[in-house]
């Protein structure tokens, strides 16, 4: 039984994701990033345990770095990592509510992407309304992405996660005899908030090191006072572990903050594969297509034709 | 002491030379071998060299290839440029510094890696072993290894409104977190070829020779108490190892258990199996455990139930293994109900307090006297020694809060009694059926299908079942047996 360790990432697999294809790592972590908090705001609506919807940011980590990004619609393999983690779970998900909860948060509809400091929308049922046949599609598609997710991780969907450890390391550090409450909040906002970074924390550190990096930003933020002694080696983290990771959590806020102006669709809705391969002709990365030569031929055919009738007027 | 007490037929010329000879080979022996240390130390030394220099260059950019070096890096560096910026921004962070510089011995996990499955050509097919209602099992070769292994296939219904099944996924789940020697051991799983679209999905486990039940149906005499003794330890300690790790296999039985032919017992097929906690979940499906193995609450319909599900199945194994029949085969539901009361009793508020409330138990009309309520495990097996029968009736107790954990059978006196248990490696051997080309139907009833409605008992009268029991002739049979 392994309940402290996960499967990590091999430098070889995080190295393929820098030279997968022509995607740019900005828009790789763009979609990871979105695609991360997409799940999140879904468990939330599904009333899932985080237990289950942190789970499925990691499936869903883990299957990028065997899969193609592009390969399929990133809502859907954030769907499809969702339905797939809570279906062996103890909270399986009904297959309706999933293409509801998804249809609503990628609609123009959906608060999800308009905080509260935006004017409020106006709401409009049509426009995550589903038919039928959108749901019959769904269906099939995130049943086509769960295949595809087992395939690719060997059908291994353990995952371990930090939080309870965490938990146990502050009541053995006597939550540094501040109000419990208090620390072991911002100890799982830490790791909560490390789910969504690009930089994914998670598939590279084990447990261990997760929770003792949240532990020491924790602390570090209410102003609690830690043991003087060298305490994370106690607990199996050795510092230079420990300052990387520590770096990395306090860094996704910032990072956030900043793709977010830098991508301003980002702020509007869920990126699109439609989006990316925009991005990538404006990038001039992607070969203009094929289409738009055409149009350009039709075009001076077109023209030649009229002058030619011109001509024969004139005549 | 040769050399000292001079013996009749010995010449000391020869003996001398030989002497001499011996020690001449052994000196040559053991040079030879400090010889070959030197290489291999030397050998070490360069790989360790090779590995060093290797590590270096890895470090400005993430070499792909992880050589056979035992552990990767500790620290992933997950892009040059990053790494570089890291590493600036750390010494900048205000972490405590630490005073001493001398190291501290830290654990390291090693959780493995996530990777694609791999395809079932790699494997070749031998044949088929048997056809159960979750999938067919065949033994087949690795063709890298040659090492010979089990197949199990889940059948995949392209249809099924649900995916890939969770039966399925859940045994894979199941069978990936044991590791035991009396569990069946998963090494991977393999699909079909062309994977643009899963088409089946395959479980490769550790061959064994035998399972339980074909053992039993073949075998001209029954097991030795020696040896059942043996099977019992190692069911219940792969049990106990379930139990302890929060998990219900919740279809014990013989055709389940599974032999080699070194006398190793491991349980296998967990398409029932799943992950309990505790208090246990409130709404189980009682749909588990195949009929002649089922425990009477489940068959009284409780939504609630625990690990002693397990234990009863393992109380119905012991029974077989000590006649070579199943222990209590019902027809449907209501009879195996009445085969239990037949054989345990008809339970009363004493011996099975609660028991009314369950779901199915308030249509039954039971008999209510005393010849009724008494267990004839103890009349039933006549030859077993006293304490095995405690064991058994244990076991074999109604009320699940009696019988024992699977823990507590592992200390139980019945296995410190003579006859010992018998040594694993002096059990005999049997002509192996999965390893020959002959295929094997199953003839218990299979395991409950998912989604099936569990049986209502309704109102069933159990009065007559005992009628006549009073004539019945009484007292133990005889029996004579070596052990």
């Amino acid at each position: 039984m392994n309940l402290l360790t996960n499967p990590l990432a091999t430098p070889d697999q995080l190295y393929q994701r820098r030279s997968f294809g022509a995607l740019p790592i900005e828009l790789q972590d763009a979609i990871f990033f979105s695609a991360q908090c997409l799940t999140q705001a879904a468990g939330i609506l599904l009333e899932l345990p985080q237990s289950i919807t942190a789970q499925a940011n990691v499936v869903l980590a883990r299957f990028w770095l065997e899969e193609q990004v592009l390969a399929h619609e990133f809502s859907d393999a954030s769907a499809a990592a969702l339905w797939l983690v809570a279906k062996v779970g103890p909270r399986p998900v009904v297959p309706r509510d999933l293409s509801n909860v998804y249809s609503y948060l990628l609609s123009s509809s959906s608060s999800f992407f308009h905080p509260n400091t935006s004017p409020p929308r106006i709401e409009n049922p049509h426009a995550y309304f589903q038919t039928e046949s959108s749901y019959h599609a769904f269906r099939e598609r995130i049943l086509a992405l769960e295949e595809r997710i087992l395939y690719a991780l060997s059908f291994d969907l353990r995952v371990a996660l930090p939080h309870p450890l965490a938990i146990t390391y502050l009541q053995a550090l006597e939550f540094l005899h501040v109000r419990k409450e208090k620390i072991s909040r911002r100890v799982l906002e830490y790791l909560n908030t490390a789910l969504l970074s690009p930089q994914m924390l998670y598939l590279t550190s084990q447990p261990n090191a997760l929770a003792v990096a949240a532990i020491y930003n924790a602390a570090k933020d209410i102003g609690a006072k830690m043991p003087e002694c060298e305490w994370w080696e106690v607990l199996d983290v050795d510092r230079e572990e420990l300052g990387f990771l520590v770096v990395g959590m306090r860094s996704v806020d910032g990072w956030a903050r900043k793709m977010r102006e830098d991508v301003p669709k980002m702020a509007e809705r869920m990126i699109t594969r439609a989006d990316i391969q925009k991005e990538l002709t404006k990038l001039g990365v992607a070969e203009i297509s094929e289409k738009r030569a055409l149009d350009a031929e039709e075009e001076m055919a077109r023209q030649m034709d009229e002058k030619m009738a011109e001509m024969e007027e004139g005549n | 002491m040769a050399s000292k007490a001079k013996s009749r037929w010995a010449d000391d010329e020869q003996d001398a030379e030989l002497e001499a000879q011996r020690r001449k080979e052994k000196e040559e022996k053991k040079r030879l071998k400090a010889e070959k240390a030197k290489k291999l130390e030397a050998e070490k030394q360069a790989r360790e060299a090779a590995e060093a220099a290797a590590t270096t260059r890895r470090h400005p950019s993430p070499s792909p290839p992880e050589t056979n070096s035992g552990h990767p890096a500790k620290r992933r560096k997950l892009s040059p440029e990053r790494g570089t910026t890291t590493t600036q921004t750390q010494s900048s962070t205000t972490i405590a510094n630490g005073t001493g510089e001398k190291t501290h011995k830290l654990l390291r996990f090693d959780g493995g890696a996530f990777r694609k499955a791999r395809s079932v050509e790699n494997y070749d097919k031998l044949n088929d072993i048997e056809e159960g209602s979750y999938g067919w099992v065949s033994r087949a070769r690795d063709i890298s290894t040659g090492e010979v292994v089990a197949l199990k296939r889940l059948k995949l219904n392209p249809k099924d409104r649900g995916g890939v099944p969770v039966t399925g996924l859940r045994e894979i789940q199941v069978l990936k977190a044991c590791d035991h020697r009396n569990i069946v051991h998963l090494k991977e799983i393999v699909v079909n070829d062309d994977t643009s679209r899963l088409e089946s999905i395959f479980l490769v486990m550790e061959f064994l020779e035998h399972d339980l039940k074909s053992i039993l149906e073949d075998m001209p005499n029954p097991f030795l108490q020696s040896e059942i003794k043996t099977l019992l330890l190692q069911l219940a300690a792969g049990t106990a190892y379930l139990h302890e790790n929060w998990i219900l296999h919740r279809d014990l039985k013989t055709s389940n258990l599974l032999l080699n032919n070194r006398g190793q017992l491991k349980i296998a097929d967990f398409g029932m199996a799943r992950f309990v906690g505790d208090p246990p979940p409130q709404k189980l499906t009682q749909l588990v455990v195949t009929l002649w193995y089922r425990s009477p609450e489940l068959l009284l319909g409780t939504p609630t139930y625990n690990t002693a599900v397990d234990t009863w199945s393992i109380g119905c194994i012991f029974g077989e293994l000590l006649t070579r029949e199943p222990l209590l085969q019902g027809k449907n539901e209501v009879d195996q109900l009445t085969k239990i009361f037949e054989l345990c009793g008809i339970p009363t508020e004493e011996t099975w307090p609660g028991f009314r409330r369950l779901p199915n138990a308030k249509g039954l009309r039971l008999p209510q006297n005393s010849t009724t309520t008494n267990s004839l495990v103890r009349a039933r097996f006549p030859t077993l020694p006293s304490a095995g029968a405690a064991l058994l009736n244990s076991l074999l107790a109604l009320d699940p809060e009696k019988r024992p954990s699977a823990k507590q059978i592992l200390a139980h006196e019945y296995f410190k009694q003579d006859p010992k248990p018998k040594q694993e490696a002096f059990f005999p051997t049997y002509p192996s059926k999965a390893g020959q080309e002959r295929r094997r139907k199953r003839e218990t009833p299979n395991a409950p299908l998912r989604g099936e409605k569990a049986v209502d008992l309704g109102h069933v009268d159990f009065s007559g079942i005992f009628a006549g029991r009073e004539k019945e002739e009484r007292g133990a049979g005889f029996a004579l047996r070596m052990v």
